[in-house]
């Protein structure tokens, strides 16, 4: 019996079971963590340190805010690119403005500020954290009998929940007006002709269903960055793995409160 | 008493690291807590301050805080010196609205000139030495008043001068705060200049208690190869750490 399980254990479809079955309960452990730490957070979110929430209001807004014009501005550059001409050669040229609109404040400024806030953000949040975490400096808090979920995740959720919309406005008016700059050069298209079939397609429902989903996304990724680094564990290493593990869970998280988001009111 | 653990039990998966340990410490005095690295020593400290929870056995303290330095000071980086010591003062529940802004001021002051460190409260922690960075987290720790004080090595690292200058620290905050202290160590002077009992941890269990003159008599095996340093006794270095 001991030298069949021996011969068991050293096959591969043991080592694969054991793999996918380490994956499964690591996937269930951080969904289970993140959950509990944002119902802490729920529980104590009235305690705010206002000087502490407007420096990390800065850091998420302020900070994030020329890498994510960047990107949603050169996103919507490349889009119109290669539509607008097209459109214009098929006839649809009066279409251009509400199809860039749509798509810029439906989902490209929030999906790709979300992405850019992730990237910048979530990580240096993720990594900040778990530094503290491996130098003791949360036993720390924790020796004084200060609450470190409410100490370090209510600014730091808060700031995201905050700023998140604000960031998402400024990259949409920057993505709509670089979609009508483009379409002017590349198709000869009037920014006239681009805004008003722009205001055409465009709702309130558009517009506050996106800034619906900033709130989510702001939130999730932060909670998600700073439970990743607050159960980082074993050093640098630990760091490291505790960063990727939160850029990994935000994005995936934020494309699928996208696909709720998608689901729930536009389908 | 201020702290008294009994039949303490604390296990790692299949790995147990405190093995039935029990001790008392007293009011104003100070026990060391002694072994090799891995013997469990900081797992005590971790468990008497409840960073980590015990699998059974007793923990029991006095009433009042219980304050802890931490190896590596574990000072808060992003913040300075001042705000580093008034952080319970200023963020814990029942403390927050006890004291005014200039009261703050002017306990973060005493403290520091407690520890020798006179004006330096709008440096960061990257801005101290190793030992300033000791002598900051002891500040840090007495801001509460604690009735008990747990030290996690606290003179690794740090030259013989500074290591020195700490265990007169630590020796001064027991006579001037009257609390019960804990020091875990490896170093002899440490032992020698601020303890009152020592106990000496091998493989989770007591291997010796006593005072700090009778574990340099060299009766008991395992003290004696700790005090000799030597590599043949009781105490075995597993195949990992050799």
């Amino acid at each position: 019996m001991g030298i069949l399980q021996k011969y068991y254990r050293q096959s591969a479809t043991y080592k694969l079971y054991k793999g996918l079955s380490e994956i499964f309960y690591d996937f269930v452990d951080t969904l289970g963590k993140i959950t509990e730490n944002g119902l802490h957070v729920l529980r104590c979110i009235y305690k705010i340190d206002y000087k502490e929430l407007i420096e990390q209001c800065s850091r998420f807004g302020v900070s994030s805010l020329p890498i994510t014009l960047t990107i949603v501005g050169m996103t919507s550059v490349i889009v119109a690119s290669q539509v607008a001409l097209e459109m214009v050669k098929q006839g649809g040229g009066h279409f251009i403005g509400m199809m860039m609109t749509i798509l810029i404040v439906r989902e490209v400024a929030v999906i790709m500020s979300g992405f850019a806030i992730i990237s910048m953000i979530g990580s240096s949040l993720a990594s900040e954290i778990a530094t503290m975490r491996v130098t003791e400096q949360i036993d720390a808090i924790k020796v004084l009998k200060v609450d470190p979920i409410c100490h370090l995740f209510v600014p730091r959720v808060l700031s995201g929940i905050i700023m998140m919309p604000f960031v998402t406005i400024i990259a949409a008016a920057v993505g709509v007006i670089a979609g009508a700059v483009t379409s002017d050069l590349f198709a000869g298209l009037s920014y006239r002709a681009y805004f008003d079939s722009a205001w055409l397609g465009l709702y309130m429902k558009d517009l506050w269903v996106s800034l619906l989903k900033a709130v989510f996304f702001g939130g999730t990724i932060a909670l998600i960055s700073c439970s990743c680094g607050y159960y980082a564990s074993g050093g640098a290493k630990g760091v490291g793995l505790a960063t990727t593990k939160a850029v990994v869970w935000s994005f995936v998280a934020i494309v699928i409160w996208d696909m709720i988001f998608a689901i729930a009111f536009f389908f | 008493m201020s702290i008294e653990v009994k039949n303490l039990v604390k296990k790692f998966g299949d790995n147990t690291v405190i093995d039935n340990v029990s001790f008392k410490v007293n009011d104003k005095e100070t026990l060391a807590i002694v072994g090799f690295s891995g013997s469990g020593k900081s797992t005590i400290l971790k468990l008497i301050c409840g960073l980590i929870p015990k699998d059974s056995g007793e923990i029991i303290t006095s009433k009042g805080d219980i304050a802890m330095v931490f190896q590596y000071s574990a000072l808060f980086d992003s913040l300075d010196v001042a705000d580093n010591i008034s952080f319970a003062l200023r963020e814990r529940k029942d403390l927050k609205k006890k004291y005014t802004e200039k009261q703050i001021k002017d306990i973060v002051a005493q403290k520091l000139e407690l520890v020798g460190l006179k004006g330096i409260e709008r440096l960061y922690p990257s801005e101290l030495s190793g030992g300033m960075q000791k002598r900051v987290s002891f500040a840090r720790a007495i801001v509460t008043e604690p009735n008990s004080i747990l030290y996690d090595e606290p003179t690794s690292g740090l030259d013989p001068i500074s290591s020195t200058l700490i265990e007169n620290y630590i020796v001064r905050l027991k006579e001037e705060t009257n609390a019960a202290s804990i020091v875990v160590t490896h170093q002899m002077s440490t032992i020698q200049r601020t303890a009152d009992r020592v106990v000496m941890l091998y493989n989770g269990k007591i291997v010796f208690e006593g005072t700090p003159e009778d574990m340099l008599k060299q009766d008991n095996p395992y003290t004696k190869q700790f005090v000799t340093a030597s590599l043949e006794g009781p105490m075995k270095m597993t195949e990992r750490e050799k």
